[in-house]
């Protein structure tokens, strides 16, 4: 009567180990709840290449599955409609979500312990596929596999925007792929038309350029920006701060925050690795050399002139700083847009917010001869099938996993709660197409030009370093970075810090 | 309280003294109140409502703290369509199982503790105490791997186990304390009139029923305020309020109105039940230390 | 140490005269009016003659469940602790895991970290919680006051965490509205500084259980001999003297248990911590229980998250038998 029943039907393995630590006695006092955590055995019909679609799809009607996800868009839209794929398949899936941080615990721990209590897991890049990458089931085999249902659109790399399935999908080997592109997190610029256009003339006046943003726009001249803002704000005047950045206490999105300064000026990155694929053994990192030096002295200027509770404010804290009308300019995940756009919680709702691309690197910044680009980043959060599930429950999963990341469901997903397509032939809908302009009933869809358009298209676009210390170096580069922009170590010491950290960290010392 | 029939002698210095006692006592009145009125007045707000501050400075602004239309949209959304009625049920459960189970064990355990004398007994009895002091997140790894393999992890009967690992040495050390103060010469006398030494047993739990019951809302309280085994061991399946209440912090939006909703609904019943055993609470706070 | 100031309840021995009717009846009111007391009366509620084996029985099922959910899992951490846990594997390291630990910095900070916080809250706690029990013992309105103290304890930290990270925060904030009011803010918030993100975090702390140290000082206050004062005040001494040579000796005793027990706790909770900041900003924050939390969690570097717990459990356990002796001293019977 106590017990909720989880619906995760597994394989038990890595019991062996258990039981030489003396689980044995363990076993026999638990044995009476033991019972209580296990569910029904996955259930299958058995179908040939030649069966029906239909029968495809219900070969495992009756089965149970679990899905443990972020708390974005798409995962709350496909609960509400999860009687669809009920109906579809006769799967029961259980859409648990969290918080990140959170959705990241339970994972690393499920996979880690040789378990597969979520048989569906919410990969996002690096927090999650990074670390763990590894532990999830290839999905290349099921791909051709002609017993299992398969979508139209197929799977390749051209079905998805640019570089998605390899940044949430391939981890260390370009052969396997762990998920499939569920949702995605690109950062671009959000700025208030409406006080720009008020505040051109002063600017102008003072710094000699107009007061406008657009893709040409650099890093430095979001520092003036800022620092206008600032000025005329403690001289009384009624504007917010010009700008700020995400500091808080995720530690990936502050350091998001300063790779893509890094890689606008320069294309500087942390490690001589493919960041597609990511490395195992990244070597040496470039943090101490003179750019990074450079960078980090300016991204503690821009710093200087933003909002003063920079370091206070994570992602979901700037965004309401920006929503409650006290920043003109943030750059932000395009997902946002539609709180944004919300008037009942958003002063800067109503046509008074432009998206444009990320700040371009500024060409008197680069030392290391590299180009000036606008350099965007992302998180992409893929679906992946947890690599401890038995056979049959992978198959099952993989119905699931494909039917998510269909071009219905994202467009359903985008009309409903403002979803962020990972599928081109999404985008290409003449409705989203239209709903790119305003007044739009899809508030995402105002971002898309300066996403999908621009930002994730290379030079522009990077991904950042995939290693299995990703957590790790994410943790020592927030905290360094932070104790920077608090004055309390320089910039050079600040990069030497890092270097001395993340060689340790990865053996390269 | 002691009777005070000694004349004090006022000087202009015990008087600023008391006078300021008096001001520091009513400040920190409102230190204390202050921030549990923002949460409740804050879950009856719309966001924008709850956002809204006077300009800096501007003391007579502070009205606008009541300038809103309540609304109680917070709490419908809450157990309407979030499945706080669940997490409620769960925290319940939870709390209440751990409780029931600690004092029942525990009963017994600091029952024979304190009737029998045995070689390392000290010994056993700090290894008892050094439990419930552990920290939490010391113990948490290892404890989730072993409930991993129980499949304990997200069923409330894991909860209950794990809830048990601080409520139980707790029961244990408290109750113990009980059952010194009633002399073996009572079960004695009724074994002399035939009782058997449960019935005996029996017999003496009367003396003891209103620690054991204030002993068992401590145990609840306890475990209905934890949020670290909530978070990780009821994960999915048995979510309590405080794990419910994290998860408001949405990618999207923090809904602080939801927020301040969930807070006023996990604390408000606790409130209540410190309240009712507030005799005990002291020495349950104390381990057992320091008496009212 | 003085007997007064302690808990014994002086009176079950005088339960032993008068005859066995009398005894029983005496004893039931005796235990109900003082129901918490933990002293031991050793003699007579031990049984000599009775057969262990009864007792054992008994104690039995929460030794078990004691057993599996704490010494399983401390063997268990050991085990771990001298491991490289890593992806997919669990190989021996030579120790590694202890010997990495000197050379890093967040550990050792946050051992640094963790005294520094301990420190603060529990001067404010001592300081404003002795003084408001003085204030508050005899008043008029100290039923009520004492009441509405008890609020805050009742929240969980976690909510405690939000409500203040709420109050705390730089765009809608009360607490950053007033603060900033007053002066002694900028428009950088309290946590948004490694300089003041810790005084963010204690106050948090000293909010929610000053009030304990309150209760327990008032509970000691009730137990200094008045006679001693009014004979001091009748000699002319001062109550602010009087307080510091005859109250304050006496409320030794129940202030280093509730300084003991608050410093382990803030071992054992990081709910509102976690909220609040998460360490930062720029490790200001990162206790070493956060820290651990970090490694085990975020990491997922078992093998060194269980060697830092181990030393955290190692040093709980000192601090927990210290506990136990000044528990001791105070009730020579007990244990």
């Amino acid at each position: 009567m106590f017990s909720i029943r989880k619906n995760a039907v597994y394989k038990r393995i890595n019991r062996r180990k258990f039981l030489e630590l003396g689980g044995g006695a363990a076993t026999a006092l638990g044995a009476g709840s033991m019972t209580l955590g296990l569910s029904s055995l996955i259930t299958r019909t058995p179908v040939q290449a030649a069966s029906s679609d239909d029968a495809k799809w219900k070969q495992y009607a009756g089965s149970k599955l679990v899905f443990l996800s972020e708390n974005t868009p798409p995962s709350f839209a496909i609960r509400d409609n999860i009687k669809a794929f009920t109906d579809l398949t006769g799967i029961e899936v259980t859409i648990l979500t969290d918080d990140l941080p959170v959705v990241q615990q339970k994972l690393g721990i499920d996979l880690r312990s040789g378990k597969s209590d979520y048989t569906l897991g919410y990969v996002q890049d690096k927090p999650i596929g990074a670390p763990f990458g590894d532990m999830f089931a290839d999905m290349t085999p099921m791909f051709g596999d002609a017993t299992l249902p398969q979508d139209p659109e197929g799977y390749g790399d051209d079905a998805w925007f640019e570089n998605f399935l390899s940044a949430c999908g391939r981890f260390y080997d370009k052969g396997k792929i762990v998920a499939l592109p569920y949702d995605a997190a690109v950062a671009c610029t959000f700025y208030r038309q409406d006080l720009f256009e008020a505040n051109s003339k002063d600017f102008e006046a003072e710094y000699g350029y107009r007061l406008e943003f657009n893709k040409d726009s650099t890093w430095k001249n979001v520092t003036d920006m800022a620092a206008f803002f600032k000025k005329a704000k403690e001289a009384g005047k009624d504007v917010p701060y010009g700008y700020a950045q995400h500091q808080g206490s995720f530690a990936w999105t502050t350091q998001l925050d300063i790779q893509r300064f890094l890689f606008a000026n320069g294309r500087w990155m942390d490690w001589n690795i493919d960041d597609v694929y990511g490395s195992k053994e990244p070597g040496k990192t470039n943090w101490g050399d003179a750019q990074s030096i450079l960078m980090m002295q300016k991204f503690k200027d821009l710093a200087d002139v933003c909002h003063p509770d920079n370091l206070a404010n994570g992602t979901l804290e700037l965004n309401t700083v920006y929503q409650s009308g006290n920043i003109a300019m943030q750059t932000q995940y395009h997902e946002f847009a539609a709180s944004i756009e919300d008037e009942k919680t958003s002063r800067a709702a109503g046509g008074k917010t432009a998206y444009a691309p990320c700040p371009k690197g500024d060409p008197s910044w680069i030392t290391n001869g590299g180009e000036a680009v606008n350099g965007t980043n992302c998180g992409i959060g893929g679906i992946g099938i947890n690599g401890n599930a038995s056979e049959d429950l992978k198959r099952a999963a993989y119905i699931f996993a494909i039917w998510s990341v269909s071009k219905d469901n994202q467009y359903n997903v985008l009309k409903g709660l403002g979803g962020t397509p990972t599928r081109k032939s999404v985008v290409a809908l003449p409705d989203v197409q239209a709903a790119k302009q305003r007044p739009t009933t899809m508030p995402n869809a105002l971002t898309f030009d300066a996403v999908y358009d621009y930002g994730i298209k290379n030079p522009h676009f990077v991904l950042g370093p995939k290693i299995p210390n990703a957590n790790e170096y994410h943790s020592i580069l927030a905290a360094e970075m932070q104790k920077c922009l608090s004055n309390e170590q320089s910039a050079e010491d600040t990069c030497k810090t890092i270097q001395t950290q993340l060689d340790e960290l990865n053996n390269a010392g | 309280m002691a009777s005070r029939d000694v004349i004090q002698y006022e000087t202009p210095f015990t008087k600023s003294l008391r006078w300021f006692s008096a001001v520091f006592i009513a400040f920190y009145m409102v230190w204390t109140v202050l921030p549990i009125f923002i949460m409740f007045m804050s879950s009856f707000k719309d966001l924008l409502e709850a956002f809204k501050l006077p300009a800096i400075g501007d003391w007579a602004g502070v009205t606008v703290f009541f300038e809103f239309t309540p609304t109680t949209k917070h709490y419908y959304e809450l157990f309407a369509n979030l499945g706080f009625t669940r997490y409620l049920m769960n925290s319940l459960i939870a709390a209440g199982g751990s409780a029931v189970v600690s004092v029942v064990l525990g009963s017994l355990c600091a029952y024979s503790l304190s009737r029998i004398d045995f070689r390392g007994k000290s010994d056993l009895f700090f290894w008892i105490i050094s439990t419930r002091m552990a920290p939490v997140v010391a113990v948490m790894v290892p404890l989730y791997w072993i409930f991993r393999e129980l499949d304990l992890v997200g069923t409330l009967p894991g909860l209950i186990l794990a809830y048990t690992t601080f409520n139980l040495p707790f029961a244990i050390w408290i109750l113990k304390g009980f059952f010194d103060n009633v002399p073996y010469a009572i079960e004695e006398a009724q074994m002399v009139d035939g009782a058997t030494r449960l019935q005996a047993f029996r017999a003496i739990l009367p003396l003891v029923a209103p620690g054991i019951g204030a002993f068992i809302v401590l145990c609840i309280l306890f475990a209905w305020n934890d949020y670290l085994f909530a978070a990780i061991i009821g994960s999915g399946g048995a979510k309590t309020l405080p794990a419910a209440t994290r998860e408001l912090v949405q990618p999207q939006n923090i809904q602080w109105g939801q927020i301040m909703a969930a807070g006023t609904v996990t604390t408000l019943p606790m409130m209540f039940l410190g309240l009712v055993i507030r005799k005990y609470l002291v020495t349950g706070l104390t381990m057992g230390a320091v008496k009212e | 140490m003085s007997s007064s100031s302690t808990t014994i309840a002086a009176s079950s021995s005088d339960a032993r005269s008068g005859s066995r009717l009398f005894r029983v009846r005496e004893i039931t009111d005796n235990v109900e009016s003082r129901p918490v007391s933990v002293v031991a009366a050793e003699p007579p509620s031990i049984n000599p003659a009775a057969s262990k084996r009864y007792y054992f029985l008994l104690m039995a099922p929460a030794i078990l469940v004691l057993a599996f959910i704490s010494i399983y899992p401390f063997f268990w951490m050991i085990y771990m602790s001298l491991h490289d846990v890593d992806i997919g594997k669990v190989e021996w390291n030579d120790f590694a895991n202890f010997l990495k630990l000197p050379n890093d910095t967040r550990f050792m900070s946050g051992w640094w970290l963790l005294i520094q916080y301990s420190v603060m809250c529990l001067t404010l706690q001592i300081v404003i919680g002795v003084f408001l029990a003085v204030s508050l013992n005899g008043s008029r309105f100290e039923k009520i006051l004492v009441t509405t103290l008890l609020m805050p304890m009742m929240m969980a930290p976690l909510v405690a965490g939000m409500v203040w990270y709420f109050l705390y925060n730089g765009t809608f904030g009360w607490y950053h509205w007033l603060l900033q009011s007053v002066g002694i803010l900028g428009p950088k918030s309290i946590l948004a500084s490694s300089s003041t993100a810790m005084i963010g975090v204690v106050l948090v702390d000293v909010w929610q259980w000053t009030p304990l140290i309150t209760l327990i000082t008032l509970a000691g206050l009730k137990r200094v001999p008045q006679d001693q004062l009014e004979a001091n005040m009748v000699d002319g001494a001062s109550p602010v003297r009087n307080f510091f040579s005859v109250t304050l000796p006496n409320l030794y005793p129940v202030l280093l248990i509730a300084i003991m027990l608050r410093f382990m706790d803030n071992f054992r909770f990081i709910d509102s911590l976690l909220v609040l900041t998460g360490g930062g900003p720029g490790n200001s924050t990162k206790i070493l229980p956060v820290y651990l939390f970090e490694v085990s969690f975020k990491f997922f570097k078992l093998g060194r998250g269980a060697a830092i717990a181990l030393i955290l459990l190692i040093v709980t356990i000192i601090l927990g038998k210290l506990l136990v002796r000044v528990f001791d001293r105070q009730q020579p019977s007990k244990v």
